[in-house]
C-alpha cells in the first residue's frame, strides 16, 4: 500500500525561517528573522523562545549536547544562550551585522563571521579577553565552520570564495572559487563529506582534502542541502517551494515535496537521520520522514488491518515521549 | 491508493504567554545545574570543590543504597497536603521522578499499582 509523505508543520515563528541546526543528540534550535526557537528534535514540539534579539536573526546553533545555544544577529551581536534555562549567557558585540556563529565540539570556543568579512574566535571562558581575528574575506561572510578536529576553519564569503584557514597559524591553508555565490555550506556523515550548494548545483567535497566528488543538478536555485548519515540519499530545496530527495550515489531524482508556500533557505536532517527538517520563507520549520510511515516521533505507521477498525481512536491517544 | 501517514498530533506550538524551558520539564530537570554552592562561583577554590564533590558521592552513594535496600519493604511516604500513605515499594526511575508501589493504601482505598510523583513526597520511612 502506497503511502504518502505528512510533513509536520512547526508554526510559531512571525517571519521567515533562515537557519536551522540539530544539536548532536536530538533537540533542535531554529532562528527566524524574527525569534530563535528550541524545538524537540523528534516532534518538534517547541521547547522555549531565546528573546534578547534586537535585530533579524541570521545564525543559529547548538552545541553537542544541546546545553548551549548561539545566535547571530543584524544587531551587530552574537550571544550565547544556556538552551536548558533559555537565559542569554553572553552578548559579543560586533563592528556589523553577525551572519554565522558555530561551537568548538567541546564547547568552550564560539567562531563568528559576519558581515565586517572577519572571523572572529571567541575563548568562552574568558569573554572579556578580545577575540582572535582572522581577516582575508573580501566581503561579507555567510558561513564559518570549525573543521577537521577544531584544528581548522572553513568560511564562505559573499567574494565566491571558499576558504580553509588554519586554527593555530591563523593563516590560509586553502581556497575553493566559485562563479557565483555559495547559497549554503555544511558538514554531513561525521565531518567526513562537506556539502556546498550554488546555482542549481549541489556539490560534495571530501573534507579534509577539499577534493570534489560529485555534483549533482537540481531542477531549480537550491538554498541548502543535507546528506543522509548513510550517506545513500540527500535532500536539497530552494527558490521553487520544493524539497528534492536525490539518491547519492546514482544522482537520479527520487522525490519531490510540495509544502512550502516559500522558498526553502534551509534543510537538515536529523543525528539519527529519521527524519529532515526545512525552514522557509513562509515562516514555517517543517519535518519530512525519511521512511514515509515509519513510526517515528508523532507519525504513526498504520497497518491495512487497522485502517476502518472500529477502536481507531486508540491511534490518538498514546503519549509520545520526550528526549531530551 | 495512496495513503497519507498518519499523525498522532501536531507539534505544539509556542506559549504566547512565556518564553518557555518549562522548569518543571523532564528535561529541564534532567539538564539544569548542579546545585553545590562552590561550582556555581567561577573562581572556585579547587581544593573546596573537591570536598563538596566528595560530599555529594557520598550522600548520593547512600540515597543509592536506601532505595535498592527498600525494595518490596512496607514504606510509609509523607506528601505535601498532609498525605501519609503507605505502600510496598517496587522501584524508582533513573531521574528520580517516580517511584513504582504496589497496594498503595489511600483513604479511599487500596491501588494495586501506583506510581508516586517523588516531587510530592516530603519524606518516607520504612524498616530495614
Amino acid at each position: 500500500m502506497a503511502m504518502r509523505q505528512t510533513p509536520l508543520t512547526c508554526s510559531g515563528h512571525t517571519r521567515p525561517v533562515v537557519d536551522l541546526a540539530f544539536s548532536g543528540i536530538t533537540p533542535y534550535t531554529s532562528s527566524s528573522n524574527g525569534k530563535p526557537m528550541l524545538r524537540q528534535g523528534d516532534t518538534g514540539d517547541w521547547i522555549g523562545t531565546f528573546l534578547g534579539h534586537k535585530g533579524a536573526v541570521w545564525g543559529a546553533t547548538l552545541n553537542t549536547d544541546a546545553t548551549k545555544a548561539a545566535t547571530a544577529a543584524a544587531d551587530f551581536t552574537a550571544k550565547v544562550w544556556d538552551a536548558v534555562s533559555g537565559d542569554e549567557v553572553l552578548t559579543l558585540a560586533h563592528k556589523h551585522i553577525v551572519k554565522t556563529v558555530n561551537f568548538t565540539q567541546d564547547s568552550n570556543c564560539l567562531l563568528t563571521g559576519g558581515n565586517d568579512k572577519l572571523l572572529r574566535i571567541y575563548d568562552l571562558s574568558c569573554p572579556e579577553a578580545a577575540p582572535q581575528e582572522i581577516a582575508g574575506h573580501s566581503s561579507a561572510i555567510k558561513k564559518a565552520l570549525w573543521c577537521n578536529d577544531d584544528k581548522q576553519i572553513l568560511s564562505a564569503a559573499e567574494d565566491k570564495t571558499i576558504r580553509l584557514w588554519d586554527r593555530s597559524s591563523m593563516e590560509e591553508v586553502k581556497m575553493l572559487t566559485f562563479d557565483t555565490s555559495v547559497s549554503s555550506m555544511e558538514y554531513m556523515a561525521d565531518g567526513e563529506i562537506l556539502a556546498i550548494t550554488y546555482g542549481k548545483t549541489i556539490a560534495f567535497y571530501n573534507a579534509l582534502s577539499l577534493d570534489l566528488i560529485k555534483t549533482v543538478e537540481a531542477p531549480a536555485p537550491i538554498n541548502s542541502a543535507s546528506l543522509h548519515p548513510e550517506k545513500d540519499f540527500f535532500v536539497a530545496g530552494g527558490d521553487d517551494f520544493k524539497l528534492y530527495k536525490f539518491d547519492y550515489t546514482t544522482k537520479e531524482e527520487l522525490e519531490s515535496y510540495k509544502g512550502h508556500f516559500g522558498p526553502v533557505h534551509c534543510v537538515r536532517f536529523s543525528p539519527d537521520g529519521e527524519l529532515y527538517a526545512s525552514g522557509s520563507e513562509d515562516g514555517t520549520l517543517r519535518l519530512w520522514q525519511t521512511a514515509v510511515g515509519k513510526t517515528y516521533g508523532l507519525w504513526k505507521c498504520v497497518l491495512p488491518e487497522d485502517l476502518g477498525a472500529e477502536n481507531s481512536e486508540q491511534l490518538y491517544t498514546s503519549p509520545t515521549e520526550i528526549k531530551a | 491508493m495512496v495513503t497519507p501517514v498518519s499523525v498522532l498530533r501536531m507539534p505544539k506550538g509556542p506559549d504566547p504567554n512565556s518564553r518557555g524551558f518549562d522548569p518543571k520539564s523532564p528535561r529541564f530537570i534532567a539538564l539544569c545545574r548542579p546545585s553545590i554552592p562552590t561550582s556555581a562561583v567561577s573562581d572556585a577554590d579547587a581544593e573546596q570543590l573537591q570536598k563538596e564533590q566528595h560530599a555529594r558521592s557520598v550522600l548520593r552513594e547512600r540515597f543509592l543504597r536506601c532505595v535498592l535496600s527498600m525494595t518490596n519493604k512496607n514504606v510509609r511516604f509523607h506528601m505535601h497536603e498532609r498525605v501519609k500513605v503507605e505502600a510496598t515499594f517496587g522501584a524508582s526511575d533513573i531521574d528520580v521522578l517516580n517511584f513504582q508501589v504496589s497496594d498503595l493504601h489511600t483513604p479511599i482505598g487500596v491501588q494495586k499499582e501506583a506510581l508516586i510523583r517523588s516531587q510530592d513526597v516530603i519524606s518516607f520511612t520504612f524498616d530495614i
